[in-house]
């Protein structure tokens, strides 16, 4: 049975967040401050296979509760639920480390859905952890660099370079797998905007180039003379598996 | 309104652009023609050194004033968004969970009280910012009545102990002279009702609040809102009335709020020709707010 944690303040909210999710077999905690989520997911003795987390909550904030997640290295799967629905919130969530967003007030079948995604993504993560070095799926591994010596692996969420391992959010994975998919194509940040984060207003597109900057910082021997990961000016941006020269970066 | 206030900003600021301007041709011109006389070109130098100083820090004062009146608009939009979208959201997943589900005759009253509630809170948001719409300073009282003071308060009171599952201990009220004063009485009962629920909301884990009401120099009725929750700063106690004013920091996230009902309090006082005040001995030490109307004769 999977374990899901809800972070809800408010009480009529995180009730039928519970009744609903244990229909759905699933157990459920709820806390009602991003203090008590950080404490049970760093520190307790339960661990939980998927998060709910509002944003609008006393004292810390969703955004901030997500990244300092992250940045203590919890990569639990997570939802996060609030009120605010303008692009730019969304890509904030995004941009904090969260791997889904749902605008309140939200249909009961969409979330029970993404939560199912959520959990299908873990297990089958799982699954794939379990048998990795005999029978990892080549198909997940997408290998790049000048002497093949970088690779993701989109099972495990993991870059390689060389030997040093970085975890990816699935949103990194998301965005690094669109890219790798259209190698040597120069994608526009309205078509990132639109196939990776689902988003069709026109909107402020800085936060993807800071994702950028932040995958630039795993993948680049130099970040400041980016050489997989290009600037099209303008435009967007290009992946270059196999950069032929340094000076590739069209200006 | 706002937009009025903007407007009249912007045109001070033109029309001291403008002054400026003509002054540097002035005295550009003068220049010319009374280089020989430094006496009077020091004069009007200091004169433009003055104005553009002054210009200045006026248009600088005008700037951050912008600026604040942007982010507590900002922080107002959120805040409301937020209040008006929980119990919706609250609302519809209840009634999908009742359509898509079997449910047991208990837990299904659970979800009907709920429901109920957060239509309420619903409501209360929505009229709290229609009266702040309808309570502009140019607009003039109506439903002028004589108000019996007493009554309303015992109303406000029983509303308030129920509203948020209190016991006659926790939210007391004691009752003064009998007495009436004039005025429209459903913004008198929304004035009253802000400050309990004020009082309420900032109290800590224990509510404990007390009503009063006590004749001031036999002219005016003073009922006196009590609590022992978190206080507030000396520097805040004039701010808080102001419109989308919250206080900034923690208090701010820890409770849920649109920066609008001490605003209607304070807009409500000024139309009876009464007044408001708060009252703190700091952050941590209760606070008290008074609202004084006239006695009518």
């Amino acid at each position: 049975m999977s374990r899901v944690l809800v972070v809800e303040d408010e009480q009529h909210l995180a009730e039928g967040l519970r009744f609903n999710l244990e229909a759905e077999c699933y157990q459920v905690e709820v806390v009602e401050n991003g203090e008590d989520a950080l404490q049970r997911l760093l520190s307790g003795p339960t661990t939980f296979d998927a998060l709910i987390l509002d944003v609008m909550l006393p004292g810390k904030d969703g955004f901030l509760v997500m990244s300092e997640l992250r940045q203590s290295g919890q990569f639990i799967p997570t939802l996060m639920l609030t009120a605010r629905s303008r692009p730019d919130d969304v890509l904030r969530g995004f941009e904090a480390g969260a791997d889904d967003y749902l605008t309140k007030p939200f249909e009961l079948a969409i979330l029970i859905a993404r939560i199912r995604g959520l959990l299908r993504r873990r297990q089958w993560l799982e699954a794939s952890v379990k048998n990795s070095e005999s029978t990892a799926s080549p198909r997940n591994i997408f290998v790049f660099g000048d002497n093949g010596d970088k690779s993701i692996d989109f099972g495990l969420l993991e870059l390689l370079v060389r030997d040093k391992v970085f975890r990816l959010t699935l949103m990194e994975a998301t965005l690094l797998r669109y890219l790798t998919d259209h190698e040597g194509e120069v994608v526009s940040r309205k078509t990132m905007l639109e196939k990776v984060w689902r988003l069709q207003e026109d909107t402020d597109t800085r936060p993807i180039d800071n994702f950028i900057v932040r995958l630039r910082r795993y993948i680049e021997d130099d970040p400041a003379r980016p050489r997989h990961l290009l600037s099209v000016r303008g435009v967007g941006y290009q992946f270059l598996a196999l950069p032929t020269s340094s000076k590739t970066a069209r200006h | 309104m706002v937009v009025a206030g903007r407007h009249r900003s912007v045109w001070v600021f033109i029309g001291l652009a403008a002054g400026l301007i003509s002054v540097i041709l002035l005295l550009y011109v003068g220049w010319v023609l009374l280089n020989w006389r430094t006496g009077i070109l020091l004069f009007f130098g200091v004169i433009l050194l003055a104005m553009i100083i002054s210009g200045v820090i006026l248009n600088t004062i005008f700037l951050v004033r912008e600026i604040r009146r942007n982010e507590q608009h900002d922080a107002f939009i959120n805040a409301v968004t937020h209040e008006l979208k929980t119990p919706v959201a609250s609302i519809r997943l209840y009634l999908e969970t009742l359509m898509s589900r079997s449910i047991e005759d208990r837990k299904r009253q659970e979800f009907y009280h709920a429901m109920l509630e957060d239509s309420e809170r619903l409501l209360s948001t929505i009229e709290q910012v229609l009266r702040t719409g309808r309570l502009g300073p140019s607009t003039h009282l109506t439903n002028l009545t004589a108000i019996n003071l007493h009554e309303l308060l015992e109303g406000c009171v029983t509303r308030a102990r129920k509203l948020y599952n209190l016991t006659p201990e926790c939210v007391q009220y004691r009752p003064g002279l009998q007495v009436a004063i004039q005025g429209d009485s459903d913004e008198v009962q929304a004035a009253l009702s802000n400050l309990l629920d004020n009082a309420i909301k900032y109290s800590d884990k224990t509510v404990r609040v007390t009503v009063e009401t006590a004749k001031v120099e036999s002219k005016y009725i003073a009922v006196r809102v009590k609590d022992e929750g978190i206080g507030i700063p000396k520097r805040e106690l004039k701010r808080i009335f102001k419109r989308f004013y919250r206080i900034p920091g923690l208090s701010s996230k820890r409770t849920k709020g649109t920066g609008l009902g001490l605003y209607i309090v304070r807009s409500v006082a000024k139309r009876h020709s009464g007044q408001v005040w708060a009252e703190s001995a700091g952050p941590g030490h209760g606070s008290t707010f008074v609202l004084q109307f006239p006695i009518s004769k």
